[in-house]
């Protein structure tokens, strides 16, 4: 790793999940050979610390905690969120329409890999706050059959993992099949960073989506990841007022 | 004959939890709405104190509901009150889209039992 120069942090998610299956598969994991500016920021955000290293304080508090989760880790989960990115003193102060939608997009994500993934080795998550920017990077990965693969079995619709992804983030599109219906999560995300300005970036088998600026890109990648990593990155300076849509009459809901 | 008292269900204290956000907790309010609705009881749902609602939990809680019972008989007993107007337009989003799920599944099912049959 010694000419990798720069590591997004949040992508310890990613980088994690792959690590934790080799080891899952018995083999051993030694990360040797990094530059400084890399082992310092995987040693603040605790990554190391699952490789034997000693976690570094992270004196500008600019790391969010990599974190391994079960799918059954939902109170974890909450508890995670809340510690290490809504009551942080070092987050730029957000107004309160965008706390609130960014967190409800936070659990979005990972109710998607809970109800979809059908994982066994646990979700992954790492995020980096970049002040200057005004920018929080949020990532979650997960090592489950994949959005390609899930929509092929709970729908028979045989795509390409780009497309499939596309699909899973319109309207009401679901891979759902059971009594609780679906089909939401990735399209409220979606809105969400359209409002935001920020932007939305889904890899899954060798799918990739981006949404950004209110348009979509979406590519076949060389190499396949099996599983699906989702990365959230929000605009933290942002004022608007979040809206979902008209609001309704309460009597009007059922 | 006197009408039924309505009976409160508060998704806090069915949850324990402000931040209602998985379907495993949705399930918890799912079940007391299910009893209530046989029972044909009015229900006031009280969304008082919580903070943090995802489509997820919806799903589970108020969305499945609708492959449970008619659509008819839900409105005629289910209230709810004490809920922020983005999180009110959050639930209609879920409710609207939770009767094209059962809507389209009934279709699917067929679907898939005819390919299934054929096989």
């Amino acid at each position: 790793m010694r000419s990798t120069t720069w590591f997004d942090a949040d992508m310890c998610a990613l980088l994690g999940s792959l690590l934790y299956k080799l080891n899952d598969d018995l083999n051993t994991v030694k990360l040797t050979n990094m530059s400084s500016a890399v082992h310092s920021i995987l040693s603040k955000n605790g990554f190391l610390s699952h490789y034997g290293e000693e976690r570094i304080p992270d004196r500008w508090g600019t790391t969010i905690r990599y974190h391994r989760f079960e799918t059954t880790d939902d109170g974890t989960f909450s508890g995670y969120i809340e510690h290490e990115l809504i009551h942080r003193q070092e987050l730029p102060a957000m107004s309160s329409g965008l706390t609130k939608r960014f967190r409800e997009s936070i659990f979005e994500i990972f109710s998607n890999a809970v109800l979809h993934s059908e994982t066994k080795l646990g979700i992954f998550s790492c995020g980096q706050l970049f002040p200057n920017k005004h920018t929080l990077s949020f990532t979650v990965a997960d090592l489950g059959i994949g959005i390609c693969e899930s929509v092929r079995r709970h729908t028979g619709l045989n795509m390409r993992p780009e497309e499939a992804i596309e699909w899973a983030t319109q309207g009401t599109n679901t891979t759902k099949k059971g009594s609780i219906p679906g089909g939401l999560g990735l399209k409220l995300l979606s809105e969400f960073v359209d409002l935001n300005r920020g932007a939305l970036q889904i890899v899954s088998d060798t799918g990739y989506w981006r949404r950004e600026g209110a348009r979509t890109l979406t590519a076949t990648l060389d190499d396949r990841f099996g599983g699906t990593v989702v990365c959230l990155k929000i605009n933290t300076a942002d004022e608007s007022a979040y809206k979902l849509q008209s609001e309704p009459d309460v009597v009007d809901i059922f | 004959m006197n009408e039924p008292k309505p009976v409160s269900i508060s998704v806090f204290e069915s949850t324990g939890s402000q931040l209602c956000v998985a379907s495993g907790d949705g399930e918890k309010v799912f079940r007391r709405l299910e009893r209530a609705l046989d029972r044909g009881l009015p229900i006031i749902l009280s969304f008082r104190n919580v903070h943090t609602l995802t489509s997820a939990f919806l799903n589970a809680a108020i969305g499945q509901l609708y492959g449970r019972f008619e659509e008819t008989r839900i409105r005629e007993l289910l209230s709810v009150e004490d809920i922020e107007p983005d999180d009110r337009a959050l639930l209609k989003r879920v409710v609207d889209t939770a009767k094209l799920y059962f809507k389209n599944k009934v279709a699917f099912d067929d679907a898939m039992r005819e390919v299934e049959e054929n096989h």
